[in-house]
């Protein structure tokens, strides 16, 4: 064993020594590893990460949806202003299948907000007009929005959730929200903006109808700083679509906005002072437009309505539900609807078309405690003083639509409202006042068409041509200067001494004739009367036989100042010549002359006799001398018949001295253009007053057609 | 018949094969620490299994990856992962993520503790069955890190912002420790115990 003990010293033994080992004496926990400290930590790290996943797991709530379309368990979150708070652990199904169950692991700091006020919906991709929402989810997938109050509350771990995202999407908004009521829902989709003054301020919720199915209701959420403009005294209007005006400017397009244009919008504003702050419960009416919108701020809020229903006579075709009812040119109410009904007996049925309305009673001005039957009331007086009727009206003659339009005839035919009437009251009518563009512009082109514009134009052409050749005659040219010389010529004879004594010896004989009166009235002798007038009646005869000649000249002279006035220029310029050949003849005639000396002579003598008569006075002539007188008279009265025929005469005269002054103008060129242009002249004034009387008979008629 | 160094009273060096007389503390050639047998050996061993063992469950229960493309996130465990690229049909590779993340690292819990009890318990193996074992489990150690260089290389590789991103989770921390602990329980392994008595 020594060379055991002597270690490698000599190697050549089959068994090597046995190396000498001493046992350690040494505790066990002092041969354990420090390496043992590694698992030990791992352990604890271990642990330590299971525990931290564990607590910081959160809370898992349950949300139900109708439809689970983008939740897949593992992957969809629930975010909350866009940040994530939550996976959805399991998707599964509520009892009988009725709803999509998610189970929604959520980050316990949010975990205690979840209270019952909480609401969860599920955004998804959406493309509308007004842009993509949740592009983030195209590509992310769909994700579970939640949205709650930041009081912690009384923990909910069930939830239902919306189906669609709440109006106020955006957690704190604090607007308001307001239901709106319609007519007419499809204009309107869901999301649609709320727009004041243009700017998109909120948006609508899904329409829905309401209980009696006649409104379409829409709930509407008005963001914060811009909800301060709402009262009851706000309008809201339909901003659908566009507005084509047609008006004297042209026509006007109005677009608000391509959204708006394809989805429908709302426009809001507070057109008065005065209106209650709104409360969750405020309902508004939509109105179509903004001018309707306007026009009923002057309406009250709570007027009441009032039915009425008129039967007209004929188509009511343009009339729809919804037309307007005016009331000089206001605006009072609507048509409610329309019908038929069938009226009398056997053959005297007849269908008769009935129109249902409906009129605001604060629109006609009765105050905000009107009720319907005050407005009744109203208006049957109106109808019964002021003559009150309703009739059709053209509301737009691009359309045809019609309008019902109370009038006030006061010359119409007694008329009452016929309270019996069902369903409502029923208005007398009067005729329609309808304007039917189409037969109207048809009738005014037939009319323009019809003018004999050309033949006018032809006429006006000649007549100028006419005027131009005869303006540049020199026969014309003579005329005046001719003319003045006889008219210097008649002057002359008028005022001659001779023919300004005639008055005054006549009014001479009559002084005379007068005392020779109050002599016989003083009972002065007939006989003497009887001579004197004989005698009278001898000097008259001269006088007669003096004076046939001075009607002629007079008359001619007269004849031919009417000749002149009268005269186309035809008959003056021919007749020239022979008026001032025959006048100076005239004037110049012995006749003529020697009238005036006759004519004095004549009365000198019944004046001499006159002063006899009035000297002798014998009262036994008075018989003869009236009777004489009447034979005077007579003789007197006999000259006057004589008249007439001179005047004949002269007319002859005249005639014939046309006649011979036609055949000495006959072949004249002047004579022949002035005819021509005459004629042609009068053709056209005939076309022009034809026109003239057509238009004159009815002014309107050129534009209206009736 | 062969005997150990052991039993003919020297020491070999573990790195360098050198065989000293017991008195020597360093070895001559290489410089490296002698002892004949170390006494905490087993010891560290157990520890570093154990170590191991605790870290590959994380590692197995965490996302190994998270991949985040433009349509959707994925989270991915190793088993997960190997059975997704199953059923998209890349069988070989589903195999090959499957043999370094699973078989390998359960092979070698089981084949370290099996040599570990193997040395109290001598008539489970024959000696060099155990050593071919141990030259086995040393050797394929490193492969098993194969799941952690994938992941490297990917989340360093696919940095695609919005489109495409890949992010190691920490189940790659967890594996890549546990890859870590066994190689070192597989160190701490004297190898010349097998061969005592």
């Amino acid at each position: 064993m020594t060379e055991r003990e002597t270690g490698l010293t000599t190697p050549t033994d089959d068994i090597p020594p046995m190396m000498q080992v001493r046992p350690a004496a040494v505790r066990w926990w002092q041969r354990l590893s420090i390496v043992w400290l590694i698992p030990i930590a791992a352990l604890v790290v271990s642990l330590g990460v299971a525990w931290q996943s564990y607590a910081g797991r959160g809370e898992l709530v349950e949300i139900s949806f109708q439809n689970g379309a983008g939740l897949v368990a593992g992957q969809t979150v629930l975010k909350y202003r866009d940040v994530n708070v939550g996976l959805v652990e399991t998707v599964g199904f509520a009892a009988g299948l009725t709803e999509v169950v998610a189970g929604v692991r959520v980050t316990n700091d949010v975990a205690p907000f979840l209270d019952a006020n909480a609401q969860f919906w599920i955004v998804r991709p959406e493309v509308s007009v007004r842009g993509i929402t949740g592009l983030d989810t195209v590509l992310s997938g769909a994700f579970i929005a939640g949205q709650w109050d930041p009081e912690p509350g009384q923990a909910v771990s069930r939830f239902t959730g919306l189906e669609a995202a709440p109006l106020n999407a955006q957690p704190g908004d604090r607007g308001t929200r307001v239901t709106l009521q319609l007519r007419d829902g499809n204009q309107i989709s869901a999301g649609a903006p709320i727009l004041h003054k243009g700017i998109e301020v909120g948006n609508v919720g899904n329409p829905r109808l309401s209980d009696d199915g006649n409104l379409v209701l829409i709930e509407a959420y008005i963001n914060q700083p811009y909800d301060r403009v709402l009262t009851t005294a706000t309008r809201f209007w339909d901003a659908s679509g566009f507005d084509l005006t047609l008006g004297a400017g042209g026509v006007t397009l109005d677009v608000k906005s391509l959204a708006s244009l394809i989805e429908g919008g709302i426009s809001f504003d507070t057109l008065e002072s005065g209106g209650s702050p709104v409360t969750e419960t405020t309902v508004f009416d939509v109105y179509a437009d903004e001018a309707t919108a306007r026009d009923s701020v002057f309406s009250l809020q709570n007027d009441e309505p009032l039915a009425l229903s008129a039967v007209f006579d004929g188509s009511v075709s343009g009339l729809a539900s919804g037309s307007d009812v005016r009331f000089r040119g206001l605006t009072v109410g609507r048509v409610t609807d329309l019908g038929a009904f069938v009226e009398g007996e056997a053959r005297d049925r007849r269908v008769r078309l009935l129109v249902n309305m409906e009129l605001r009673t604060g629109k006609l001005g009765l105050g905000e405690e009107a009720t319907a039957e005050d407005a009744l009331a109203l208006l049957g007086e109106f109808v019964s003083q002021n003559g009150l009727r309703a009739r059709l009206a053209t509301a737009s003659i691009l359309t045809g639509g019609l309008l019902v339009e109370l009038v006030e005839e006061p010359d119409a035919a007694p008329a009452t409202i016929d309270l019996a009437s069902q369903p409502y009251p029923r208005l007398p009518v009067t005729a329609p006042a309808i304007t039917d563009v189409r037969a109207t512009s048809q009738g005014v082109l037939e009319r323009i068409n019809a003018l004999p514009v050309e033949e006018l134009m032809q006429s006006a052409i000649s007549v100028l041509n006419s005027v131009d050749a005869l303006a540049s005659n020199p026969d014309l040219q003579r005329v005046p200067g001719e003319a003045a010389g006889l008219l210097a010529d008649t002057r002359a004879l008028v005022t001659s001494d001779d023919v300004a004594a005639i008055p005054g010896e006549v009014r001479g004989i009559t002084e005379d004739m007068r005392a020779v009166l109050a002599k016989l009235e003083q009972g002065q002798a007939v006989e003497n009367l009887v001579a004197a007038i004989a005698k009278a009646n001898t000097a008259l005869d001269g006088v007669a036989t003096a004076s046939a000649d001075f009607p002629v000249i007079t008359g001619q002279i007269r004849d031919l100042g009417e000749k002149a006035n009268a005269l186309e220029i035809e008959a003056l310029a021919a007749a020239t010549t022979r008026l001032v050949d025959t006048a100076n003849g005239l004037i110049g005639s012995d006749d003529a002359k020697r009238l005036p000396p006759a004519l004095t002579a004549a009365l000198t003598q019944v004046a001499g006799f006159l002063a006899e008569l009035r000297e002798g006075g014998a009262i036994a002539n008075a018989n003869g001398a009236i009777s004489a007188a009447e034979a005077a008279a007579n003789s007197i009265s006999e000259a006057a018949r004589t008249l007439p025929a001179l005047s004949d005469r002269l007319t002859g005269l005249v005639a014939q001295a046309e006649g011979t002054l036609s055949g000495y103008g006959a072949e004249s060129r002047f004579n022949t253009e002035l005819v021509k242009t005459l004629r042609e002249l009068q053709v056209a004034a005939d076309s022009v007053s034809s026109l003239a009387r057509t238009i004159q008979r009815n002014p309107s008629s050129l534009l209206l057609g009736r | 018949m062969t005997i150990s160094a052991r039993q003919a009273g020297l020491v070999g060096c573990l790195r360098c094969g050198r065989v000293h007389l017991p008195d020597v503390a360093l070895c001559t050639r290489c410089g490296a620490a002698l002892s004949s047998r170390d006494p905490n050996g087993l010891q560290r061993v157990w520890a570093w299994w154990l170590a191991g063992l605790l870290v590959y469950i994380p590692a197995n229960l965490y996302p190994m990856l998270l991949t985040r493309t433009l349509t959707q996130r994925t989270e991915s465990t190793i088993i997960g992962g190997a059975v997704e690229l199953f059923q998209h049909g890349d069988a070989g590779i589903a195999l090959i993520v499957f043999v370094a993340s699973v078989v390998i690292p359960v092979g070698k819990f089981i084949a370290i503790a099996f040599l570990a009890m193997s040395l109290e318990k001598r008539h489970l193996m024959t000696e060099h069955a155990q050593h071919r074992l141990f030259a086995v489990v040393e050797f394929i150690g490193r492969w098993s890190m194969i799941d952690v260089f994938v992941v490297a290389i990917l989340a360093s590789l696919v940095r695609f912002d919005a489109v495409a991103t890949i992010n190691p989770g920490i189940a790659a921390v967890s594996f890549a420790l546990s890859v870590a602990f066994t190689m070192q329980a597989a160190q701490s392994f004297d190898p010349r115990t097998i061969w005592d008595d």
